[in-house]
């Protein structure tokens, strides 16, 4: 490209990309300000507020060594590496009228918008794989289902590589393929902390004798690990077990039964 | 107030003095994640960290420098990670069990707009270093002082790693959006 090339597709690049059809800016200042605020503390402890912390601290130990006190405060439900945090099982009326899973989302889980298609922001994802790939980069075997028969397999892999590999298998719906149809997840010990908070429905159950856990959403799930941390707003139906060092998270639209024969029907890759 | 004042004050644990700031910012923040994430939602997510994050670091800033270079590097770094993570699967995933609609089609938006859209294609084809330069310099219409404080390189740096993203760019604009690339050359005669 000639010099007087190069400057005239610059001029056109600027034209251009100045037509691009940006989403509205969110209100960003004013969530930064309420998180801010909500986290701002003086950055000195004068001896006085030393003192009332320590009270405050040996009444919170007091509190944690009354049974239903320390209930309140620490109940939920471990599997692998998944806590969910059940509804209070007698809230007050009010809270029961206000507090939808929305609103305990934290300023940082913004509800999606109704602007952009699966496959683009599925194809957008890195660590992206095949099946074969995958496997051979991971120390525990990937399972697929046999169940239902005519299932097949997976449309994307997806490796995510951050502090233990997290693999991800997804299947489209062939009746929509913009849709998904499931999704698996096999997460290993000690990379992912993943939290929900009050899921509409908690449900124990057996997976091949292993104890399970399914819920269903909307609520928020809140995944961290030593740099990122997220909170999102889940409204699908989760069946999770564990089975040695590996969680495994089965996302679907499926009721409860026909989730536990797809999980009763893992297999290791031929 | 200006700029560096309200840097100073921010710094100095003045949390009113940083509102101003992020108002200031906030679009070319939202705007530079977005290109480099797709999604709204990341993009949002990723401006409120990036604000997050500048204002718990702010004491190491040199208060003699522009703000946004600053900003926009910690925004792009953010960006990448979030590339990398699996929150952004789990929300594409939200959405597709949402069952959310299908956008308006291309037909229906501008002329300008597809012309636009066709041209952040074909920059989501270079490698994401090259993205970021083509973004901040064309996009976000930085000049290229600023492209080179946000890259912390050198001017020169940025005028070479740019021409060589033009032409990797004209190529993959000939090769895969053929229509695009008559409707410039349409321009140009």
């Amino acid at each position: 490209m000639s010099e007087l090339e190069r400057e005239l597709f610059e001029k056109q690049l600027l034209t251009i990309a100045k037509g691009l059809d940006y989403p509205r800016t969110p209100d960003i200042a004013g969530s930064v300000m309420t998180r801010l605020r909500a986290s701002t503390r003086p950055r000195f402890i004068t001896r006085k507020l030393a003192w009332s912390l320590t009270i405050i601290l040996i009444l919170f130990s007091s509190l944690m060594l009354i049974p239903p006190a320390r209930a309140a405060i620490i109940e939920f439900i471990q599997i692998g590496i998944v806590r969910i945090f059940p509804r209070p099982t007698e809230p007050p009326i009010d809270a029961i009228q206000t507090a939808t899973p929305e609103s305990i989302v934290p300023t940082t889980a913004t509800p999606s918008l109704p602007s952009a298609t699966l496959i683009p922001s599925l194809s957008r994802i890195a660590g992206k794989t095949t099946l074969a790939d995958a496997q051979q980069k991971v120390n525990y075997s990937i399972l697929l289902p046999a169940y239902p028969p005519d299932l097949g397999q997976p449309d994307y892999v997806f490796l995510q590589d951050a502090e233990g590999a997290m693999t991800i298998l997804v299947w489209l719906d062939p009746r929509q393929p913009d849709r998904v149809l499931m999704s698996l997840h096999f997460i290993p010990a000690g990379s992912w902390a993943i939290d929900k908070s009050e899921p509409a429905v908690i449900e124990e159950t057996n997976v091949n004798g292993q104890r399970a856990i399914w819920a269903v959403g909307p609520y928020p799930l809140r995944l961290s690990n030593g740099d990122l941390d997220f909170t999102r707003l889940i409204d699908g139906n989760v069946l999770i077990w564990a089975d040695g060092n590996i969680t495994y998270r089965l996302e679907t639209n499926q009721p409860l039964e026909e989730a536990i024969k797809i999980t009763e029907s893992l297999k290791s890759i031929p | 107030m200006d700029e560096s004042a309200l840097i100073r004050h921010a710094a100095n644990g003045d949390a009113s003095a940083w509102e101003p700031l992020v108002l200031a910012h906030q679009q070319a923040v939202f705007r530079l994640a977005y290109l480099l994430l797709g999604d709204p939602d990341d993009a949002e997510d990723t401006a409120q960290e990036t604000f997050l994050r500048a204002w718990n670091h702010l004491k190491r800033f040199d208060q003699t420098r522009p703000l946004r270079p600053w900003l926009l590097s910690i925004a792009a770094n953010l960006a990448r990670n979030r590339r990398r993570s699996a929150g952004r699967y789990l929300a594409a995933l939200t959405r597709a069990f949402r069952n959310e609609p299908i956008p308006a089609t291309v037909e229906e938006k501008s002329a300008q707009y597809m012309e636009a859209n066709d041209l952040w294609k074909a920059v989501q084809s270079l490698s994401m270093s090259d993205q970021q330069i083509v973004y901040l310099r064309y996009f976000l219409d930085l000049s290229v002082a600023e492209t080179a404080e946000v890259l912390q390189v050198v001017e020169g740096t940025v005028k070479s790693r740019l021409s060589r993203a033009l032409e990797k760019l004209r190529v993959i604009i000939k090769q895969e959006f053929p229509v695009f690339a008559e409707r410039r050359e349409g321009h140009e005669s």
